[in-house]
This record gives structure tokens, C-alpha cells and sequence, in this order.
């Protein structure tokens, strides 16, 4: 039998570790409760950015190591490195690539495109790990490739194995991979606002709080993790830009036209020699890459070691100056040439570092050719330097937006933001005009893939509403009227269906069989308000897109159309046929 | 919408993300450990690169150490050293297109670390470079009135100095002034500091200021026979003749290879010996002074029309008529020299010694730069000149 004192005693012992679990549980059970999905969404966002900050610092290490373990830290012309590196690397990367990663060929951003809109955001983990190999030692032997698009894939892919991992819901599966791609580009970049850009404008290719949240959290997170390993000091030193007289824009205007043009010449030439090389017999493929080397070492090997690799140093050296015009025109051709070489021979590599320098060299030899004619114009060849870069992205990657911001967020001035968006403009329009097809869809077409081109729904005219409007009816009934005044009144009318007005802003709709046969049922002294269905008919306005209309059209005979200041006012009506008709299809009838 | 919580790891939001987290902080820790062990290796390369570069630059090979200096950066490219030492050699290569490149480095420093007095002077000297006197001024200002690593006082001095030659040379007279004042009260005892504060007051023709600083090295160093030979000089050339005598033959007996000296002293004595206005002589004196420098100018005069082909009686020309006018004006006051000795004639010593300035600051003019007693005779005249103005 047990004593009752101990008993007691046991009891009293055991009590604060009952109250310590139950408060435990009851935590537990809160914090539990506070993760929502998209509570969760956004936190996993954050470490999608810590993840992706974190590979991008290593890969920046791995080219760094590798360029200085390979070439030296600063590469010197008439060396027998020049050529025998960038070849030999080639060779091992073309090895790796065609047994190893087959997958990790072609642009980052049309495989983070395809995982979206594809593969439900599937990206194999394997395409980061070989990325960062490849990349690393196709970039850091002197590749004339970037290392921005590996990055977004390498944050793409953390995600998006993260992301499979953790197996959230496929909407915002099919989410990660741009989240981790604006991650892995913002720590690139250092620059989170171009990063977040360029994923919507040209991964997603929508705006909502959720996306917009999402890609940013993930941005800056990855920027903070980049700025503490690697300091937080700009890509650039950027020399102190003028923008005096409104006048000087026609210069930059110039500059935009150039750079469209070279735009344009760039993406032709890997549009032209992309596919040729893919298709020659397999063995070759082993040695396109070693022989884009080898013509990249020439040329560094004939004075120009600048075209190797990212080039940003060389960059910096321009927008200071310290090259003459005609040797800032030759730097901008060897690099369309030389970048073209590496990308087509399918070295694994960004493209956003050569359009960056080929738009920095070609800057600064217009810059110092217009002023050579026109000694008036104050703009320094760095702040030349600066929209070039600007017009490249602009005419090139086809991102108007971005490529503003990118210049913005790069030089930290904004003095230069009407030179930069006039040069960007022209530089867009001249590209889009000689270039239908931006390079990610010529790319993404190449390699049999058809995406949605974000360009082409960007640039197309959108239908609306008052486009498939029609007048207002001659004869509207009003709500209050008896079906017998009524059925009289629409006798003489051609139409088939009516507006009722039911009160000032709500509207309803009567078929003229309908109101025969109400009359017929003897319910003539009763009003129109009492027999029509108490649901009003939905309104629309004009400017809507005629999409929206669409869901209305075939519940409901007739749509109207009120103006939104008053929506009083009847703007018109829309019908299913008036809709069809717009949209080119053979009106239908039932 | 389908939730469906992870299956790999424990069914539980919070747990996830403390997993995450865990993650997170062991890539944190592994990366750091990676990004310290390369920060390491680069620097220990970049050191070696940075000192390949000092020795081309101490060699002023610009080419080489910019290279080196470059490739430093590449290693290290936060290190406010090499980036300050590449702006320098980007400076002083001589290439006017390095200059923005130097700058833009500079001023990214100078955006760090504003009070840092080794970018201000060298912020200071590329705007000097460029001519710039307002952000010369301004950058020098901030090196003197900045943070310097060691012996500070010093190289406030030295910046101070290099800011007024820049000054001097850009003819920026009173900026120049007010830099000197400035450093004549900062100086410190120092007889190589005063001798190169009065070379600057020198050639700011700041005559008394100069003679104090030789002064001030004088006290320090009575025996500095340069001091003695610069005070000399200062005070000649301020006009103090009888102190310039003083120092000038104690910088002459100090040194008496001191030829410059010697030949101020010559002068000096001329000087001394032959004004006519100098206090505590005799009239007889005073008028044998005038007589001879009244026959030195019409012998100066005579030997000017003679060199510049000048007929003294006529009046060809502009510079012809105005010998030939002193030369009448001459011959109208000689008739006065015998007027000399007589009391009544308080006033003609003056007239004939306007004669014999004008004879000599015209032939001074037109023939060249006088000698021996005509030197004598100008350097009365315009020290005159300048006590009446």
C-alpha cells in the first residue's frame, strides 16, 4: 500500500514538470499555428538567399583561385599561358560537360524559364554542381563568359532542390527556381534591384505581392551574405559623371543607335553559329571549346589580354580613361568575337559580363568620338562607359527596365537617368526592330523548347473592352415597368434582348421571348424588378482587358459597359458575338 | 491549395526551419573558415606584389609598379595602401589620361576615410596636376588638418610648403601670403626649416619676411653663413642697405668664396658710399655725392644715346627724344651745381638728384641693366621713390 505522504510528495514533485510540458507544447503548438504556407514561403525565401549568397561567395572564389593559380594575377601579353590555358581548360570542360553534366549547356535564364513554366520548377541539382565546376574553370582560365548566369542557376538550382526537399505545394515549387535565380544574380551582381528586375521582367514576367516579396527577400538576403564575405565595395570605381545640357542627349541618343546595332550583330552571330556548331559530328564538340581558347589567347596573345574572362577590371580601366577610342572600338568587336566563340562551342558561362564590356568599350569609343567632333560636350568617357553598358542590356538582353536600374544601381547616381533611358530607348527599339527575336527565345527555340517570349506579351496590344463594345441599346427598360408595358414597348424593336435598368447602377437582362412568356402566364401587371432574378448583371468598364469580359459573355447575353467615373452611365454593352468577333473567331450562335 | 509538409524531415514548420537554420550556419561557418583561409593567401601574394611595386616606384619605373600595383589590388582589393600607392604612381607617371584613374581611387578612399591626411596630399597633388587652385587649396587644407601616421607636424609643414609653391607658381600672390604667415608661426627651430621658409617668403618677394627668417636662423646659428648671405640678400633687396652691408660682409668673411655676396656687398658699399641723402654726413660730402653721381649720369647718358645709336641733339625718335630731353634737362640744372654750396639752395639737391634718377632709370629703360655706380644711383633712386610713395 502505498503512504499516503509519499504519495503526496511524488505528486507535488511531478506537478512543475506537467506545467513545464504543457507551457512547451502550448509554444510548440503557436509557433506552429504562425507558419502558414506563405509565412513559410517567405522564411524559405531567406534561406534560398543565404543558400544561393553563400555557393555564389564560393564559386566568386573558385574563378578567383582558379584565374590566379592559371593566368597570373594580371595576365601579360606575348605569354605562352595566353594559349595554352584557356585551350587546355576548354578541352577538360568540354570532357566534363558531354559526360558528366550534359546538362548544364546553355543560358542559366532558359533553364530557370523552362523549370518554371516546364519542369513545375524542377532543376536537377547536379546542373549547380556542374555549373560551378565548369563555369569556375572555363571563367577563371580566361573564357570570355560571365560569371552572373551560373550564379542564377546555381541559386536556381538550390532552390529548386530545396524546394523538392521540403515538398511545398507545386505553385510555389514552380516559384523557387526564379527566387533562387534573383538570389544567385543579385549576389553576383551586387545589386539586388537589377536582380529582382530582370527575374520578373524576364523570368516570371508578372507583378503580385506574393512574387515581388519573394524574389526580393531571397535577393537580399543573398546580397547581405555576399557583402560580408566579400565586402561590400561596388563592381566599379565609378568616376564622377555630368549630365549638363538637355542638348548632349542627341549624343547619347547616337550611342544608343550604336549599341543597338552591335546588339544586334552580337546576337545574330550566336543565332548563326550556335546551331552550325551543335550540329557538327559529336566528336568535334570535344574540341569547340579548346579552339574558342585558343582564338581567345591569340588575341589576348596579340595585345588585347583584356577580352579574357568577365573583363570587369578592364572595364574599370575604360570608364577611367586609360584606353584611346580606336583601341575601345577594337576591344568591343574581339569580344563580340571572342564571347561568341566561347558561348557557341558550349562552355558553360554567362553573358551578361561581355555585354556589360562590350557596352562599356563601345561607350567610351563613341563618347570619345563624338567629342573629337563636338569638343562642347561635357559627359566624360566614363559616364559614356556607363550608358554603354546600359545600351547593351538594353538592345541585347532585350530588358529595358533592368537595364536602367542596372546603371543606376551600379554608378549610384542618378544624374545619368535621362542619358541612360534615352540611349537605352534607341538602343531597344533599333535592336527590337533589326532582331525580332530576343536571344533567350532564339536560344530557347534552338534548343527545341518553345517558352513564353515575356517580350513578345510585353510589346503586344492588348484587347479591351471598349474594343468589342457596342453602342447603347435604343430601347432600356427600367425595373419598375410592368411586363404588359413592357412586352409593348419591345414589340417594335429588332433586338432580342434588353437592358433593365433595376436600380441607378445595377442591371439585369430580359429576352423578348422571355417577357411573351411572362405576359402569357398572366403576369402582366407585375413589374420587371419582381420577376427578374435578384442578382444584378455584372458591369464591366472599357479600358478592362477583353479577357476579362470573357467568363460574363456566355452566362449572359448582354454585358453592359459603364463608365467608371459614373457608373451610372451606360458606356455600351458587350455580347458574346461583339467579343468573338474581335477576337477574329466566327461569331457563334446557339 | 495543396500543404503537404516535408517528408525528409520532421513534419513540423518550426523544426524545419531550425534545421535550416542549423544549415545555414554550418555553410556560414564553413564558408568563413574558406573566404579567411583565400583572404590569407592573397594577401601574403599581394604584400609581395605591393613591394615589387614600391621599388619600381622608388626607381620611378611607373610602368612596372602600376602593373605590380594592379596585380596587388587583384590579391587584396580593399587595401587602402596599395589602392593609395597605385594612385600615386598613376600621378606621377606623367600620363595626363591616369590622372582620372588616380582620382577616382583617391576619392573612394578619401569617401572612406576623409580625415586620412595621405589621400588628402595626394587628392591635393593630382588636383595640382591638373591646375586646379581651389581643390589644391582645399585637399592640402584637409592633408595639414588631417590624421597623419607619424611625425606629424613635420609633414603638416611640408604639405604647407608644397601647397604655397604650387600657390607661388600659379601666381596665387595673396593665397601664397597668408600659407607663408602661417607656416613662419608653425616652424620649429629648426635652421633647415627657416632657410627653406625664407627661400618661399623670397620668392613670394617677401623681402622682410624672408630677413626675418634668416634672422631666426641666426639666433639659432650664429655661425650659418648662409643665413648671413640670405639676410644680406633680403635685406638688400628690401632696400635696408646698411643692414645688408652688415650681413653681407659677415656672410663674405664667413665665406669667402661666397662670390654672390661679394658682389651684393660691392654693390652695397656703392650704394652707401655714394647716396647723397644718407644721414650724418657733411655737406661736403653730400655735395661731392652729387656731383659725382651728376657725372655718372651724364656719362650713363652719353654711352645709352651712343649704344642705341641715338643723336642726343635731335629728336628723331620717341626713345630718341626722351635721351634727348634728359640730356637738356641735364645741361639746364648743371649750371646749378656751383649753387651747392650756398645755404639759401635747400631745395637743389633734390632737383639735380631727379635728374640723375630719371638719366638713370631711363637708361635703365632703353640700354639695359646699369652696373657699379649706375646700379648705385638707380637703387637710390627707386628706394627713394619707394619711401616718398
Amino acid at each position: 500500500m502505498t503512504d499516503p505522504v509519499s504519495a503526496n510528495t511524488a505528486a507535488t514533485s511531478l506537478q512543475p514538470r506537467v506545467v513545464r510540458l504543457q507551457i512547451r507544447e502550448r509554444l510548440f503548438s503557436t509557433l506552429e499555428g504562425a507558419f502558414n504556407e506563405e509565412v513559410f514561403f517567405l522564411i524559405l525565401c531567406v534561406f534560398i538567399g543565404i543558400f544561393s549568397g553563400l555557393a555564389v561567395v564560393c564559386f566568386r572564389l573558385a574563378i578567383d583561385w582558379t584565374h590566379l593559380a592559371l593566368l597570373g594575377p594580371l595576365p601579360q601579353t606575348h605569354s605562352w599561358r595566353l594559349f595554352a590555358v584557356p585551350s587546355l581548360a576548354g578541352l577538360l570542360v568540354a570532357i566534363l560537360v558531354l559526360h558528366i553534366f550534359p546538362g548544364i549547356r546553355g543560358s542559366g535564364v532558359n533553364q530557370t524559364k523552362a523549370a518554371l513554366y516546364i519542369f513545375n520548377g524542377f532543376i536537377p541539382f547536379r546542373t549547380a554542381v556542374g555549373k560551378f565546376i565548369c563555369a569556375g574553370i572555363a571563367i577563371g582560365a580566361g573564357q570570355s563568359l560571365g560569371p552572373e548566369d551560373p550564379s542564377l542557376q546555381i541559386g536556381a538550382s538550390i532552390a529548386s532542390a530545396l524546394g523538392r526537399q521540403l515538398q511545398i505545394s507545386r505553385e510555389k515549387l514552380r516559384l523557387m527556381a526564379p527566387v533562387g535565380a534573383a538570389a544567385g544574380l543579385a549576389a553576383a551582381f551586387n545589386a539586388p534591384i537589377s536582380a529582382v528586375l530582370f527575374v520578373i521582367e524576364e523570368v516570371i514576367g508578372r507583378w503580385s505581392a506574393g512574387i515581388l516579396g519573394s524574389v526580393v527577400l531571397s535577393a537580399v538576403s543573398s546580397v547581405v551574405i555576399v557583402r560580408f564575405f566579400l565586402g561590400s565595395e561596388p563592381l566599379f570605381r565609378i568616376p564622377v559623371t555630368t549630365f549638363k545640357r538637355p542638348s548632349e542627349l542627341i549624343a547619347y541618343a547616337v550611342l544608343g543607335i550604336a549599341g543597338g546595332v552591335a546588339s544586334v550583330a552580337f546576337a545574330k552571330s550566336i543565332g548563326y553559329f550556335r546551331p552550325r556548331l551543335k550540329a557538327l559530328p559529336r566528336w568535334t564538340q570535344y574540341f569547340q571549346p579548346a579552339i574558342a581558347g585558343l582564338l581567345i589567347g591569340l588575341v589576348a596573345f596579340l595585345g588585347a589580354p583584356q577580352v579574357m574572362g568577365a573583363g570587369y577590371d578592364s572595364m574599370d580601366q575604360a570608364m577611367h580613361g586609360q584606353f584611346a577610342w580606336k583601341f575601345l572600338a577594337i576591344l568591343a568587336v574581339l569580344k563580340i568575337l571572342v564571347t561568341t566563340a566561347s558561348f557557341v562551342s558550349g562552355t558553360p558561362g554567362g553573358m551578361f559580363a561581355p555585354t556589360l564590356f562590350i557596352g562599356a568599350m563601345l561607350g567610351g569609343a563613341v563618347g570619345d568620338v563624338e567629342r573629337i567632333f563636338f569638343p562642347h560636350l561635357t559627359g566624360s568617357t566614363g559616364t559614356y562607359v556607363l550608358v554603354g553598358m546600359g545600351v547593351l542590356f538594353a538592345g541585347f538582353l532585350r530588358v529595358p527596365m533592368t537595364s536602367v536600374f542596372m546603371v543606376l544601381e551600379v554608378s549610384g547616381n542618378y544624374e545619368i537617368i535621362v542619358p541612360v533611358i534615352v540611349a537605352n530607348t534607341f538602343s531597344y527599339v533599333v535592336s527590337r526592330s533589326l532582331q525580332p527575336i530576343p536571344i533567350f527565345d532564339l536560344l530557347t527555340r534552338q534548343d527545341g523548347l518553345i517558352l513564353p517570349s515575356l517580350e513578345e506579351e510585353r510589346e503586344e496590344a492588348i484587347l479591351r473592352v471598349e474594343d468589342a463594345m457596342l453602342p447603347v441599346p435604343k430601347t432600356i427598360l427600367n425595373g419598375q415597368d410592368y411586363v404588359d408595358a413592357s412586352a409593348r414597348r419591345v414589340q417594335d424593336s429588332t433586338d432580342s434582348v434588353f437592358l433593365v435598368r433595376m436600380h441607378p447602377t445595377s442591371w439585369n437582362v430580359i429576352s423578348r421571348e422571355q417577357l411573351q412568356r411572362l405576359f402569357r402566364e398572366g403576369k402582366g401587371e407585375l413589374t420587371l424588378a419582381s420577376v427578374l432574378p435578384a442578382q444584378p448583371l455584372p458591369s464591366l468598364y472599357p479600358d478592362l482587358p477583353l479577357d476579362s469580359a470573357l467568363r460574363y459573355v456566355n452566362a449572359y447575353p448582354l454585358v453592359p459597359v459603364v463608365n467608371r467615373a459614373d457608373s451610372r452611365r451606360l458606356e455600351g454593352v458587350i455580347s458574346r458575338d461583339s467579343v468573338f468577333k474581335e477576337y477574329g473567331a466566327p461569331a457563334k450562335h446557339d | 491549395m495543396s500543404w503537404t509538409l516535408p517528408k525528409l524531415v520532421p513534419r513540423s514548420a518550426p523544426v524545419v526551419l531550425l534545421i535550416l537554420t542549423l544549415g545555414a550556419s554550418i555553410g556560414f561557418a564553413g564558408v568563413r573558415h574558406l573566404v579567411t583561409r583565400y583572404n590569407a593567401n592573397q594577401q601574403a601574394r599581394g604584400r609581395k606584389l605591393y613591394a615589387k611595386g614600391i621599388t619600381a616606384a622608388e626607381a620611378a619605373r611607373y610602368d612596372d609598379a602600376i602593373d605590380a600595383f594592379r596585380a596587388a589590388l587583384t590579391c587584396d582589393p580593399t587595401n587602402s595602401q596599395y589602392q593609395l600607392s597605385l594612385a600615386r604612381a598613376l600621378r606621377d607617371s606623367g600620363d595626363p589620361r591616369r590622372l582620372d584613374e588616380a582620382e577616382s581611387y583617391l576619392i573612394a578612399l578619401w569617401q572612406r576615410t576623409p580625415q586620412d591626411a595621405a589621400v588628402n596630399l595626394a587628392l591635393a597633388r593630382v588636383a595640382a596636376h591638373r591646375g586646379s587652385v581651389e581643390d589644391a587649396t582645399r585637399y592640402y587644407h584637409n592633408a595639414m588638418y588631417g590624421v597623419w601616421n607619424a611625425d606629424a607636424d613635420s609633414s603638416r609643414n611640408k604639405a604647407r610648403i608644397e601647397l604655397i609653391e604650387f600657390l607661388l607658381g600659379k601666381n596665387a600672390r595673396a593665397q601664397a601670403d597668408s600659407e607663408l604667415i602661417a607656416l613662419a608661426a608653425s616652424l620649429p627651430a629648426n635652421p633647415a626649416a627657416h632657410l627653406q621658409a625664407a627661400q618661399l617668403f623670397t620668392q613670394a618677394q617677401d623681402y622682410a619676411g624672408a630677413l626675418s627668417q634668416h634672422e631666426a636662423v641666426l639666433r639659432i646659428d650664429p655661425t650659418n653663413a648662409a643665413a648671413m648671405a640670405g639676410a644680406g640678400d633680403a635685406a638688400y633687396r628690401s632696400g635696408n642697405y646698411t643692414l645688408a652691408q652688415r650681413y653681407l660682409r659677415a656672410a663674405v668673411n664667413a665665406n669667402p668664396e661666397d662670390e654672390s655676396s661679394r658682389r651684393l656687398l660691392a654693390s652695397t658699399d656703392l650704394v652707401l658710399g655714394s647716396n647723397p641723402f644718407q644721414s650724418h654726413i657733411s655737406d661736403v660730402e653730400r655735395n661731392r655725392r652729387i656731383t659725382a653721381a651728376f657725372d655718372q649720369a651724364e656719362q650713363r647718358l652719353t654711352e645709352c644715346a651712343r649704344q642705341t645709336e641715338v643723336d642726343l641733339s635731335s629728336n628723331s625718335s620717341s626713345a630718341g627724344s626722351t635721351l634727348a630731353t634728359l640730356q637738356s634737362h641735364w645741361s639746364a640744372v648743371k649750371p646749378d651745381l656751383k649753387q651747392l654750396r650756398s645755404p639759401a639752395e635747400t631745395d637743389l639737391p633734390d632737383a639735380i638728384m631727379d635728374v640723375v634718377f630719371q638719366i638713370e632709370r631711363q637708361t635703365a629703360a632703353s640700354c639695359g641693366p646699369p652696373q657699379g655706380l649706375d646700379l648705385a644711383l638707380l637703387l637710390i633712386s627707386e628706394r627713394r621713390e619707394a619711401v616718398s610713395q
